[in-house]
């Protein structure tokens, strides 16, 4: 038996984050977790997070996972990797299983960050090989550097489903579609458009109806469903694909917080079983606490926050901090903690959002299929009119939804773009001021909605200057083609320029001439096969 | 057994439907079928099914299925999902070697 004043199960980045603010307080801690490496799903999340820079926005998620593994490292926080909790008994002690033997540890305070899984859901066919959740895929491609099939289609759109299937497309697949029970793109309009402007198209209120294939999926059957959530017979359509991704939401991994026998309740809308916390996290057994998804599903920006105040309040439970110091820290990562759950997809909201806090209407084809069509795009506050088209070079903002995130208004050295102090805000652009066409602006926003427009180059001729996180890199003065918000070709296009500098953090801004009247139009490029000639 | 389960139980003839053959609890393989038979069979709860099928009883221990099995549950018996308790977690709370059981460091 050992004793540790802090017990942090999960080295998410809820648990790291409660450790790094006990043992800074001067707490000795130790972080069990049962995989071989730390830092939960932050190793395998490789796109910029959003929300604000005290939330660590527009970082990519494993450098964030890198960084919090160093401070606990610094402050001398004993990580135990390989290591099971398997049962959490009376008086705070867990027994941990380690290379094939048990072991018992007592801690004075537990925080349980135990996490989340991925739902299934059972349709024919769903226990064959090449069935899997989009968490598994993320691992198989970015921890493992394997490819999980050719031809993908993704159940789910909610951000796991986009986010993942963007990196399914970097690795090299075909997303052949994305589908959702619901009505409405679940997820952020800009994830989703960064699919539909690549051309993957969205199925809404369409469910999955089989897997085909003997030993292995050969193939998907879809259909449409009714408001009813019934399927419309002669609806189906069949979709060759190879693999089937599944993200149809995540339940909190409770086993433990039950174990503990903490007092728990059924919340559909925190993902199912979640324990009775109070504010600080502190369940109903006092000095026990839980934090990030366990406690609710939300990500990995609020789980960071979770952690940092169950750590701060065990802290002042021990005496390492006063009353007075804990209720300071408490607060200032309570108001970062409501910044992050306000705007649409914030968990307080429920009705089912019809305009931005603004009063504008939101897009109707980004909710339905993923992308903005060209009749709704002028309604938005940082969309150029036609006369500062005209002025010369102008940031074309896409962002229509309010959602938690600001980094494009300290991007910009002339100031050209405004957010505001609420960080839900729709940005809105600055026409006054002259764009410097630096580009920074476009690789800083984690939702890669800002693109540069200079519609008159040469004469017939425009640029649009966008984010491009594909490899290979095109070459300067390549050829290809220009796709719009739905992915249809609508011109060749030339590569003018690329810009990749270590502080753009590998999201390159590919530069391409289009015909003028399209640089409202053109949204992607996609470069041509070997050979191939384009006329 | 909560409240709501009273004597207004499944009394009616079990009828077979065409996705009974889907599997539900994928480490015990499992299938619907089995599990709404079990239901028409008097096992009213999750844990009773638990223990008469051995769903959830598997590598993931219900982590998967648990929900999977609560709808099941919730559409036979006509109840509200969060009327119906999952099964009670023990531990261990993860598959562990018998060896390793063998070898508990409680005292050392």
């Amino acid at each position: 038996m050992e004793r540790f004043e802090l017990i942090v199960i999960g080295a998410g980045p809820a648990g790291l984050s409660a450790a790094i603010e006990a043992a800074s307080c001067g707490m000795s801690v130790i972080v069990f977790d049962e995989n071989t490496r730390p830092g939960g799903q932050l190793f395998k999340q490789i796109h910029k997070f959003f929300g604000s820079k005290e939330h660590k926005a527009k970082e990519r998620g494993f450098n964030i996972g890198k960084n919090l593994l160093n401070e606990a490292e610094e402050l001398g926080v004993r990580v135990e990797l390989d290591s099971t909790v398997m049962g959490i008994f009376r008086n705070k002690e867990i027994s941990v299983m380690k290379n094939d033997s048990v072991k018992h540890f007592k801690g004075n305070s537990i925080v349980i960050a135990t996490g989340a899984s991925e739902n299934m859901v059972p349709f024919k066919g769903w226990t064959l090989p090449g069935v899997i959740g989009a968490g598994a895929a993320q691992t198989m491609m970015n921890i493992h550097g394997i490819k999980p099939g050719n031809r993908v289609l993704m159940v789910g759109s909610g951000n796991v489903g986009l986010v993942v299937g963007y990196q399914l497309i970097q690795a090299g697949c075909i997303l052949e579609a994305i589908i959702d029970a619901a009505p409405r793109v679940g997820g952020y309009g800009v994830h989703a458009a960064k699919l539909a402007r690549i051309g993957v198209p969205f199925y809404m209120s369409h469910t999955i109806k089989l897997a085909q294939g003997i030993d292995r999926v050969e193939g998907a059957i879809i259909v449409e469903v009714d408001k009813s959530w019934k399927p419309v017979s002669g609806s189906e359509k069949t979709l060759e694909v190879d693999t089937i991704c599944i993200a149809v939401g995540l339940s909190p991994m409770s086993q433990l917080v039950r174990l503990a026998g903490c007092k728990t309740l059924d919340d559909p809308k925190k993902g199912g079983i979640v324990p009775l916390c109070n504010e600080y996290g502190e369940t109903s057994i006092s000095g026990i606490y839980a934090a990030g998804d366990v406690a609710g599903i939300e990500e990995a920006s609020s789980a960071m926050i979770q952690g940092k105040i169950a750590g701060a309040a065990a802290s002042k439970d021990q005496g390492y901090i006063s009353e007075d110091e804990f209720k300071a820290r408490q607060k200032k990562l309570e108001n970062s903690l409501l910044q992050l759950r306000e705007g649409m997809f914030g968990h307080k909201s429920t009705a089912q959002v019809t305009h931005t806090d603004e009063g504008y209407e939101l897009s109707h084809s980004l909710l339905k299929k993923g992308y903005i069509s060209d009749t709704e795009l002028s309604h938005y506050p940082g969309i150029p009119t036609e006369d500062d088209l005209k002025d010369g070079l102008v940031p074309v903002i896409e962002c229509t939804q309010n959602i938690p995130c600001n980094p494009c208004q300290d991007a910009c050295p002339k100031g050209c773009i405004k957010v505001g102090d609420n960080i839900t805000n729709l940005p809105s652009i600055e026409t006054s001021v002259k764009c410097s066409g630096c580009g920074m602006c476009v690789v800083s926003c984690s939702g890669q909605a800002i693109f540069l427009v200079k519609q008159n180059h040469s004469p017939g001729y425009g640029l649009v200057s966008l984010p491009y996180e594909f490899s290979p890199l095109p070459d300067v003065g390549d050829i290809g083609y220009a796709l719009d918000r739905l992915g249809n070709v609508v011109s060749k296009a030339e590569v003018i320029s690329i810009k990749k500098t270590p502080v753009m953090d590998e999201t390159a801004v590919l530069t391409m001439k289009v015909p003028s009247n399209l640089t409202m139009k053109a949204r992607f490029f996609k470069p041509a096969m070997k050979e191939e000639k384009i006329i | 057994m909560s409240k709501i389960i009273g004597r207004a139980l499944k009394k009616d003839d079990f009828v077979e439907m065409p996705d009974d053959h889907i599997i539900i609890c994928r480490c015990e393989e499992i299938t619907k079928g089995e599990i709404r038979r079990a239901i028409y069979e008097g096992m009213y709860t999750m844990n009773e099914i638990k223990r008469y099928l051995r769903v959830g009883m598997g590598l993931c221990q219900g982590q998967t299925c648990n929900k999977l099995v609560k709808a099941i549950v919730a559409k036979e018996l006509g109840l509200d999902m969060k009327d119906i308790e999952i099964p009670i977690p023990r531990s261990p709370a993860r598959p562990i070697a018998m060896k390793a059981y063998a070898d508990d460091g409680y005292m050392r």
